[in-house]
């Protein structure tokens, strides 16, 4: 049973959030509701100040604390490791937003989070969806117990690491190509998109996959590792950088 | 009077409600049941004004929630997840469970000067959990959908899944407790087995929603076994408090008017004691607990240098709780009606603040947003907020009228009534 993480060399992110915008379209995202994310902050102080950015999809932890807490077992973990919501269990009670040390998780009722109009009012669903978006995946694909494509009213959605493309994949795929036409189709949107080839995504289980490779060759470290969470993202940070140590960007 | 105070059963209830109706015209009946009786009664005027209140401020959250749903919560996925609806939730439950202990005291552990109470307190801690519970469930997503996702699911791993189990347990419990009271059986083996079950399952209870917050080690504000020993503690205070304003109310603030075994424990030395022990305890707690975070440089804690700007914070340290431990004391104050009035009702408003600034200042520090919100985030409930709050103490304060009036809250195992005295027949 393969088990999937993704690496993403941060030598090479160049901060484009282009992977925001293919999960967004992806994914029939609101805007601001920013499943994959590039979070940008300060460090140090002025004149040397820095400003930084980091990628964050939802880390798909072998230990997630959002799974723990859900008391209806809406949220939960697959045998392939992905960490998946299933929006016909989910009371909505944002616990798992609240044990989220990577802040990944989103409720839909919320007020837009960027000013001008909501979106969801613009683009109003007459049936069981929180809205209808005018670009979104063909309806046969949508598939609520597993968090994808448009979501109902007042669940949590997430990252799925585009489940509803990874789990097509042949059975003893060690990587996922974007790069290889055979594979693309099955490669997460955000990983097909990076132009400068900075994610990479594959089986963790395999010591052959190149995910695996990249992870020892480069020493790949995990966010946030303290907590005990044990992300399936990995970044490479080259020999002089790291990852966020704290929440990111609380004292500039 | 309304005569059918103290119903033996409910089933009387119901016979007299239809004879009323047919004596009365369905306008007159409608009149009277709106006024919980013929004539003019303090727990009518607050029945009608809590039926009016509730209503509005139901009807008004009820419309919000309907339109615009529950985007009409200043609540962000980017900043502050739980809001007032949640602090109110918290308020009310960690109340029932603190008037639950407090019944204990006689029921369980066996201090009888305090049998005057322990019928209220168990009414009111009925009522309490129930108001927090509507509150809780107009501000879930699907609060329907939890009655068969939670014992399909069975999360024994999940902390909000026992509180749920325990609250549970804990509301059927006095329910039975209330009804055996209410039957006058206060001593057998059945009743005291009933007590002591009761008394551990709100400890658990008041601990398991502890544990909601002090599980998760995200939220260092938060995180500790500190959580669950704080939250038992200071529900003894909240019930301590809410026990002597309803008391005092149900004799229209008067003490002169109770009768004398409740008179006697209201102006004895033992019930300042208990509410200034509970008091100091809640403020070492709390004060421990910030000096704690306001020296420590751990991410996460920036919240507390927040509760230092916060007057709202200092008045509920200062006015709300200090004040009142003072007060109560003093060997001078600590009889005095007006002053244990006073220092409950402050205790009272500085603890609904307290449970407010815990669970919104835990939430301060957004997790990895970077610079697309603010470092510490703001919060300011919305009317839609509010407005539940307001229509959970309609219920708690209404469902408290409508107990004075139908049971006799003041009864003692003794079995005598506890009958209203005048003024002037005390004096």
């Amino acid at each position: 049973m393969a088990k999937w993480g993704m690496v993403i060399d941060l030598e090479k992110c160049t901060g484009c959030q282009a992977c925001t915008i293919a999960c967004g379209m992806e994914n029939s995202r609101l805007p601001g509701e920013h499943w994959q994310d590039v979070i940008f902050f300060n460090e140090g102080q002025y004149p040397s100040v820095q400003m930084k950015w980091f990628p964050r999809p939802c880390q798909h932890c072998e230990n997630p604390s959002c799974v723990a807490v859900c008391p209806v077992r809406a949220t939960y973990k697959t045998e392939e490791g992905f960490v998946l919501v299933d929006w016909e269990r989910c009371i909505g009670c944002k616990y798992c937003m609240i044990a989220c040390p990577y802040g990944v998780r989103f409720y839909t009722e919320e007020k837009p989070s960027y000013g001008g109009p909501d979106v969801k009012q613009v683009f109003k669903s007459n049936d069981a969806h929180s809205w209808n978006p005018p670009w979104k995946m063909p309806d046969s694909r949508e598939d609520w117990n597993h968090g994808v494509g448009v979501q109902p009213h007042d669940v949590v959605s997430k990252c799925t690491f585009c489940y509803h493309r990874v789990s097509k994949a042949p059975k003893g795929t060690a990587d996922l190509d974007p790069g290889n036409p055979a594979q693309r189709e099955f490669t997460p949107a955000c990983v097909v998109t990076c132009s400068p080839g900075a994610r990479f995504f594959g089986d963790l289980s395999n010591p052959r996959s190149r995910v695996s490779k990249l992870i020892a060759d480069k020493e790949g470290v995990r966010l946030l590792d303290q907590l005990g969470n044990k992300p399936q993202v990995y970044y490479l940070t080259g020999s002089g950088g790291a990852v966020p140590s704290s929440h990111a960007n609380v004292k500039a | 009077m309304f005569p059918i105070s103290e119903p033996k059963h409910f089933a009387e209830i119901i016979p007299y409600l239809a004879n009323l109706w047919r004596e009365e015209g369905t306008m007159r009946f409608i009149g009277t049941v709106l006024n919980l009786g013929h004539g003019r009664s303090a727990a009518g005027l607050w029945w009608k004004l809590c039926l009016a209140t509730g209503l509005a401020s139901g009807g008004y959250a009820l419309y919000m929630l309907v339109t615009l749903g529950h985007a009409s919560f200043n609540t962000s996925s980017d900043g502050v997840n739980w809001g007032m609806p949640i602090a109110t939730y918290v308020f009310f439950a960690l109340t029932s469970s603190g008037l639950s202990m407090i019944a204990s005291i006689p029921m369980v552990f066996g201090f009888e000067q305090f049998n005057p109470i322990a019928k209220r307190c168990i009414w009111l801690a009925i009522i309490t959990l129930i108001a927090g519970f509507a509150v809780l469930a107009l501000e879930l997503g699907h609060p329907f959908r939890m009655l068969w996702a939670m014992p399909t699911g069975l999360q024994v791993r999940s902390p909000m899944f026992w509180m749920g189990v325990f609250y549970s347990i804990d509301l059927v419990l006095l329910l039975i407790k209330f009804y055996l009271l209410w039957q006058q059986d206060w001593d057998s083996p059945f009743s005291h087995f009933i007590g002591a079950a009761s008394f551990v399952a709100v400890i658990l209870a008041s601990g398991m929603l502890g544990l909601v917050f002090g599980s998760v080690v995200m939220r260092p504000m938060w995180f500790g076994s500190f959580t669950s020993i704080y939250y038992m503690l200071t529900a003894a205070l909240c019930g301590a408090a809410a026990i002597v304003v309803t008391t005092y109310m149900a004799y229209h603030f008067d003490r002169d008017r109770m009768p004398e075994p409740l008179r006697s424990m209201a102006g004895s030395h033992e019930l300042p004691m208990v509410f200034a022990t509970l008091i100091g305890i809640a403020l070492v707690m709390i004060l421990t607990r910030f000096w704690t975070g306001l020296w420590s440089n751990l991410d996460g804690f920036e919240g507390f240098h927040q509760l230092a700007r916060d007057p709202l914070f200092h008045l509920e340290v200062w006015v709300g709780l200090a004040l009142p431990f003072v007060m109560m004391i003093s060997p001078s104050m600590q009889r005095r009606e007006g002053a244990q009035l006073t220092a409950a009702f402050l205790v009272l408003a500085a603890m609904f603040y307290n449970r407010y600034e815990f669970i919104i200042s835990g939430q301060f520090v957004p997790m990895f947003k970077g610079s697309w919100v603010n470092s510490l985030v703001p919060y300011t409930p919305s009317l839609t907020e509010w407005s539940l709050t307001v229509f959970g103490f309609s219920i708690a304060l209404g469902l408290y009228a409508l107990g004075e009036k139908l049971f006799h809250l003041s009864a003692t195992p003794s079995g005598e009534p506890a009958v209203e005295q005048t003024a002037e027949a005390a004096a």
